[in-house]
């Protein structure tokens, strides 16, 4: 149920209601006067006609010319009847049929009321006046036609008035409801466009009064939500950071050994295979690390600063060229001078995995290159590698978390993704194309300067 | 070389300590820094290695502490954050180098030997496989005899044997071995390296290229 039509609802019905009252209203108020000016006249007839009772004898008589009563009698819609009789209900005059006359109480006054007559409703009034001492009562009628066509007239009218009230009230309505409904949407669209991993506060400056307290809950809960993700990343970098002094003294020991046994076959290929898994560890460890450090949730712009990436790439040279040398991969660089801006440890994690990825996923005796290159407006990584390449299909997969193309290969799944935020941290954009000739895999990534 | 290592983990301590003395070098393990700084105190060492997170006065109060007493012993930091400020705060502190957990052995022992070359000017004898090189005598023996070497490539060799193991670039060659600012090209040090080559290749040793990048000199497979 939107609140749109429900307040759409609360308000064009009672409008119509109210508005359908003041129609019965406006009617009654059209209609009573011009009643009261019709009885008026009736009355007045009546009036007219007290003149010719006289006393004649000891009764009393109505002395009307015939002519005189035909002047009475024509109306141009309605026919005219009257009758005068006694206080008893004895006619005096006029028409015999006339129905019994209602009394009004005082002499010289006169009441209006509805009757039939003749098989037709008709208005009449009753004139009580007092000729030669005797109370004498004047009945004056006519038929309905002018009435009700002035009441057709009133209803017409206002019928034309009506329909347009009905159709103007919704849209007016709606009109208005749009406008006060407007913060609304603006408050709809702020939190719809922004990006997902963006918690900042909906600015409370130009909301008005009513809608101040949702944002301030919606402010609360984005806050709320705020703080899990950062204790979560923080819960994440102290987990991993704790695990690295019992994997380093893990890995010492183990060390020893190897260097002690190293020529006891059994016992070196045992230590060999504990190292494989210690050294997984402590690379899990760092990708748990790089994860929380790289959420954007938690990535603050201001840490950003001016990096040489070439100089960046030297200092892991010597551990990639020791993993490479491990599966005997050839690996090369092309370091120009490069300036980025950015941040220097999670630039290291950027380059670590995919230095790491390319030589991880390529086979034995494979090459891979590492170039970094500047050109007016960008600082320009390219990680490149003739290993089996990624199908377009996967292309964009890759960079989800725990997404493997290859699952024979043990990897935790994380590196793209963690990749992937460094890059949105830097708003720098990623590219992944395959090599010349349709081999190995072309990453790149392009940094704003 | 005596090496005072200061690490409150036991594993570790008893790790790092096995390996340093696998190399030949006088290992003094502490536990907490206050004992780290009466045996500063107490002692002559060539290098100490300090983990920062220690029970008592951290690590970085000990380097504030031994750099207050004019000592110019080489330090290097173990620490299991690899935060900026961490990193900033060690050096500062007078801290010579930086290492975070968990790091591989060669790493640590080709560190502490840098260190210690930086810090004693006296030449000491290096060897790897059949090749020696007396750097007071200037001379380069493979197997007891004696090779001929110009001076740029007895100090390109030098170099690389300084950093047996360890990639070096190009660059680092020619800072290396012209402190005085000569203009050698990068070709230069690559018309260098194959002279070296043809002379120790049977040493048992070798230099490897480091495609765009450098070289390093490693004991060949066996």
């Amino acid at each position: 149920m939107s609140l749109r039509g429900k307040l759409l609802r609360w308000l064009v019905i009672p409008l119509m209601v109210v508005n359908l009252a003041g129609a019965t209203a406006i009617y009654w108020l059209a209609w009573l006067p011009a009643q009261s000016a019709l009885d008026q006249s009736l009355a007045d007839a009546a009036w007219a006609l007290v003149p010719h009772v006289q006393e004649s004898g000891n009764s009393v008589e109505l002395q009307l010319s015939q002519q005189a009563e035909q002047v009475l009698r024509v109306d141009h819609f309605d026919e005219i009847f009257f009758v005068v009789r006694d206080i008893n209900g004895k006619t005096i005059a006029g028409d015999l049929d006339f129905p019994v006359l209602r009394t009004p109480d005082q002499a010289n006054t006169w009441i209006a009321y509805l009757s039939r007559m003749r098989g037709e409703d008709i208005r009449a009034i009753t004139l009580r006046t007092v000729v030669a001492g005797e109370p004498i009562l004047i009945g004056v009628a006519e038929t309905r036609v002018k009435r009700l066509q002035f009441k057709l007239r009133i209803l017409l009218s206002l019928v034309g008035l009506e329909l347009l009230l009905l159709l103007l009230i919704p849209v007016v309505v709606w009109f208005a409801l749009n406008k006060g409904l407007l913060s609304l949407g603006e408050l709809q669209q702020n939190l719809e466009l922004r990006k997902t991993d963006d918690l900042s506060e909906v600015p409370l400056a130009k909301a008005p009064r009513e809608v101040v307290p949702f944002i301030r809950a919606i402010n609360v809960l984005l806050a709320r939500v705020q703080d899990s993700a950062r204790a979560k990343q923080d819960f994440l970098a102290n987990a991993a950071h704790q695990l690295r002094t019992p994997l380093a003294g893990f890995k010492a020991q183990l060390e020893w050994l190897q260097a002690h046994h190293r020529d006891d076959p059994d016992t070196a290929q045992s230590t060999a295979l504990m190292m494989v898994s210690t050294e997984r560890m402590v690379r899990q460890a760092n990708q748990l690390l790089a994860l929380a450090r790289s959420e954007p949730g938690d990535f603050e712009r201001n840490r950003l600063e001016r990096i040489s990436l070439d100089e960046l790439v030297s200092e892991s040279v010597q551990n990639f060229v020791d993993q490479a040398t491990k599966k005997t991969i050839d690996i090369g660089f092309d370091l120009q001078p490069t300036f980025v801006k950015g941040d220097r440890f999670l630039l290291r994690d950027l380059i670590d995995n995919l230095v790491d990825n390319a030589i991880r996923y390529s086979p034995e005796g494979s090459v891979v290159t590492v170039r970094c290159t500047q050109d007016d407006s960008y600082g320009v990584l390219t990680v490149e590698d003739d290993g089996p390449g990624i199908p377009d299909a996967d292309k964009e997969k890759i960079f989800s978390r725990f997404y493997r193309l290859d699952q024979s290969q043990q990897g935790s799944g994380l590196g793209l993704a963690i990749v992937r935020d460094i890059v949105k941290d830097h708003d720098a954009v990623i590219g992944v194309r395959s090599g010349e000739n349709g081999h190995g895999t072309v990453f790149t990534i392009r940094f704003p300067v | 070389m005596h090496v005072l290592l200061v690490e409150d983990d036991p594993v570790l301590a008893d790790g790092i300590a096995r390996i340093l003395r696998g190399h030949g070098m006088a290992v003094d393990v502490v536990h907490n820094g206050d004992d780290a700084d009466r045996a500063l105190q107490a002692r002559e060492m060539s290098v100490a290695v300090l983990d920062i997170g220690l029970p008592g006065i951290d690590g970085f109060e000990v380097v504030r502490l031994l750099r207050a007493r004019g000592s110019q012993l080489p330090v290097l930091l173990l620490t299991a954050r690899d935060d900026v400020q961490d990193r900033v705060r060690g050096l500062e502190m007078g801290a010579d180098d930086y290492l975070v957990k968990p790091f591989a052995a060669p790493e640590l022992v080709a560190r502490l030997k840098a260190l210690v070359r930086r810090s004693n000017p006296r030449p000491v004898d290096l060897q790897l496989g059949g090749l020696q090189l007396d750097p007071f005598a200037r001379r380069a023996t493979i197997d007891g005899l004696t090779i001929e070497l110009s001076a740029r490539e007895w100090a390109v060799l030098e170099y690389l044997m300084q950093h047996a193991s360890r990639v070096v670039s190009k660059q680092q060659i020619i800072d290396a071995i012209l402190p005085w600012g000569e203009e050698v090209t990068l070709n230069a040090v690559e018309v260098y390296i194959s002279r070296i080559r043809a002379k120790i290749d049977k040493a048992g040793i070798s230099i490897k290229t480091i495609r765009g990048f450098g070289y390093m000199l490693e004991q060949s497979a066996l």
